[in-house]
């Protein structure tokens, strides 16, 4: 036995090793020393390739995939979709592993860009989270409160009715704690459940455990076939959703597609692609997922 | 227990190994089974002890054909013994244990044998770590220790020390005088079967010479 | 480069402030793994003995089904379990999905084809010598199922250490059946997973290094043991 904890100390020494070690001077080399790793970074004939970095519940929409083979066939750039949290989205850029971001945490954006880490921010678009529960509604929100966030989340926590959090510090997560905080209520207990996944993984758990849930409207919709959840809140302004683009500061890493990125953003921002944005989701739900609203 | 096979025939793929007309092994004898080798000796002790069941023919004990009791009252020492990755002491107990014998007579009878077996201090060793020949003597006592009235030996004595062969000839005769148990022995060793056996049986390309 | 380093770093603190969430989450790992391997052994290793020692028809075809179903994708086994315990599937009404039992379950049902078929291909390999030895002292079917257990005990006992391995660092399963829920059906690998999508990486290396002492010191006690003989 004692042989064992000596060789674990030991490892553990090297790892404590390894990390004293390469603290201090590795950190300035970093750009220059991934050089050699890294595919494809100078635009090629074809007009090159983009990694745009975005959220789980906006590559789940299904909105990317239908308007981003136009810009590609515009422009020749390939656009590589990296769907990720909000929270790892951000990291990737500030690592410079994404030319461009497409997210929704106007807060963090903005502090991104502040810190220099993006170039600039501009709106695109926005939606909206609804809260969703079981069709008969037990906590009757449907009908006290249909329009107040803030009192059904209450009557929630109060009631410990069942309901499932995101819990993965994604943009939806971040919207769904700061209403919690707004409403003054700390999510602990028998009753919250913190599941760390996805959006479509919620709501099959909200619907297994026929629970409560904030979700974006475009994941809902785009399930609805299969839950047996219903709309339950909807229409606060608490609940709407802004979506910003940024480009990556070039500065970060050697490998960024300035030109491209600049490039997406335009056509993001144009007449043209904020009209297919708005009509995204009609024909196949009734109603747009995604209202453009850029400026 | 007395032995009968009858018309015993017992093919390996298209090749007859064994074929026996008739042949009885008495009650209460020691009987040597010589012949060289692939003369079907151990095939026929292997029948015999049960463990071979594709033959043609029958093979009876006590005028019976083999079962569950049989089974039970005779045993087979092989030429390359297997013992148990335990103590000698717990490999000799085991056939007593799962017979349920009691406890105490269970420790007369193992510590007895060991006694006779001169292996006093083998006892607490692991089984499976001895030499050639205390692993013979070990796996006979076992063999002994539960009075089966058959027993097969398959050239016990092969590749062992000349001291090993003389405890374990000594056992065996004496074991045959105190319980009258009948007792097979397969060897090439004609010495041998000449010191311990009452009769003998000479096997030739699987059929019983004179 | 420096989110690595201070990745470990926090990691070190994190396990050696005996941080409440994380040792949860260990021991939930540790809890279900060993459970799911202990009810998998006790079903296998008795069947798998029985099995490798007995001839029946098909045995061939029969070994090759086992083996297949050895490495089968832990993802697999979630699915299937998920689909058996949701509310609309037939164990629906015993509300077993996204709870430590479905995790068990599921583990469970991972390691039994692994357990089984190591078990068979060993006691067709070496258990018709000692079956052989335990018949002719006199044994009966169950004796003889006893014995070659005890006489296989260390092979035996790597095969279970190998399926606890497999149990406790595949993230498919669990994270299916279990939901990756904070305080509930978190486990090791699904905190990784999770931790990382989050962009947090200490709480990932700190689990992950644990994940690495674990299977570590598993392996020592084996070769110890081994040694032993």
């Amino acid at each position: 036995m004692r042989r064992f904890l000596v060789l674990t100390l030991s490892i553990l020494l090297i790892f404590a090793m390894l990390v004293g070690c390469t603290t201090g001077e590795n950190q300035e080399v970093e750009g220059p020393e991934d050089n050699g790793e890294v595919v494809e970074s100078e635009p090629s004939e074809d007009g090159g390739r983009l990694i745009l970095s975005t959220t789980t519940s906006t590559e789940n929409s299904g909105l990317l995939g239908h308007i981003l083979p136009v810009f590609e066939e515009e422009t020749g750039i390939k656009v590589d979709v990296v769907a990720v949290g909000t929270g790892e989205a951000l990291q990737m850029g500030k690592d410079g592993d994404a030319d461009i971001l497409l997210v929704h945490a106007k807060e963090s954006e903005e502090e991104f860009v502040a810190e220099g880490h993006g170039l600039e921010r501009h709106d695109v678009m926005y939606n909206d989270f609804i809260l969703v529960g079981p069709e008969d509604d037990p906590l009757k929100l449907k009908e006290n409160a249909p329009e107040d966030i803030l009192k059904g989340l209450k009557a929630v926590a109060e009631k410990g009715a069942t309901f499932i959090s995101r819990g993965d510090d994604s943009g939806t997560h971040k919207r769904e704690l700061a209403i919690w905080g707004e409403a003054d209520i700390q999510p602990e207990g028998e009753w919250y459940y913190s599941a760390g996944a996805g959006m479509g993984d919620v709501l099959t758990m909200a619907n297994e455990k026929q629970a409560y849930t904030l979700t974006d409207r475009g994941t809902y919709l785009s399930m609805k076939d299969t839950l047996d959840l219903e709309i339950i809140i909807e229409g606060d302004d608490k609940l709407f959703n802004q979506y910003g683009i940024i480009p990556v500061n070039p500065e970060k890493s050697d490998h960024i597609n300035a030109e491209g990125a600049k490039k997406l953003m335009d056509w993001f921002l144009s007449e043209e692609t904020q009209e297919l944005i708005g009509e995204f989701g009609v024909e196949e739900f009734g109603q747009p997922l995604f209202i453009p609203n850029a400026k | 227990m007395e032995i009968r096979v009858k018309n015993l025939k017992r093919y390996y793929s298209d090749n007859l190994v064994l074929d026996i007309d008739n042949l009885t092994m008495e009650k209460g004898k020691i009987i040597g089974v010589i012949g060289p080798n692939g003369s079907g000796k151990s095939t026929l002790l292997n029948i015999i002890a049960g463990l071979d069941k594709g033959y043609l023919g029958t093979v009876e004990y006590d005028k019976k054909p083999i079962d569950k009791e049989t089974y039970r009252d005779m045993t087979i020492v092989f030429q390359k013994p297997y013992l148990f990755r335990r103590k000698v002491y717990e490999n000799i107990e085991y056939p007593l244990k799962i017979r349920g014998v009691d406890r105490n007579i269970i420790g007369e009878r193992v510590e007895k044998i060991i006694e006779r077996f001169e292996i006093e201090d083998l006892k607490d060793n692991k089984a499976h770590l001895l030499s050639g020949g205390e692993s013979q003597k070990v796996s006979l006592a076992r063999a002994l220790v539960f009075k089966p009235k058959l027993l097969l030996l398959d050239e016990p004595t092969s590749n062992i020390d000349p001291e090993s062969i003389k405890i374990m000839e000594r056992e065996i005769v004496r074991f045959n005088k105190e319980t009258g148990s009948t007792i097979i022995i397969v060897t090439h060793n004609m010495e041998q079967s000449r010191r311990l056996c009452d009769d003998i049986i000479y096997l030739e390309e699987g059929k019983v010479g004179c | 480069m420096d989110y690595i380093l201070e990745g470990f770093r926090e990691a070190l603190k994190l396990l050696t402030t005996f941080d409440r969430e994380i040792y949860g989450i260990i021991s939930l790992s540790l809890m279900v793994s060993t459970t799911a391997t202990v009810v998998a052994a006790l079903i296998c290793i008795p069947i798998g003995i029985h099995l490798g020692i007995k001839n029946f028809r098909g045995k061939r075809a029969f070994s090759r089904i086992l083996y297949t179903f050895m490495s089968i994708p832990s993802v697999i086994v979630g699915l299937m379990v998920a689909i058996i315990l949701s509310r609309k599937g037939p164990l629906g009404r015993f509300d077993l999905l996204y709870t430590p039992k479905a995790m068990v379950i599921a583990q469970t049902l991972l390691v039994i084809p692994l357990i089984l078929g190591l078990t068979y291909s060993l006691s067709k390999n070496r258990g018709k010598e000692i079956e052989n030895v335990g018949i002719t002292l006199g044994g009966n079917k169950k004796d003889i199922i006893i014995l070659i257990i005890k006489e296989l005990r260390l092979d035996l006992m790597v095969n279970v250490v190998t399926a606890f391995s497999r149990a406790i660092s595949e993230v498919g399963a669990v994270m299916i059946v279990g939901g990756n829920i904070k305080y509930r059906t978190r486990v090791i690998t699904t905190t990784i997973s999770m931790m990382k999508s989050m962009g947090d990486y200490p709480t990932a290396i700190a689990l992950g290094l644990v994940l690495l002492v674990i299977s570590f010191v598993i392996n020592s006690i084996i070769y110890s043991y081994s040694g032993e003989d």
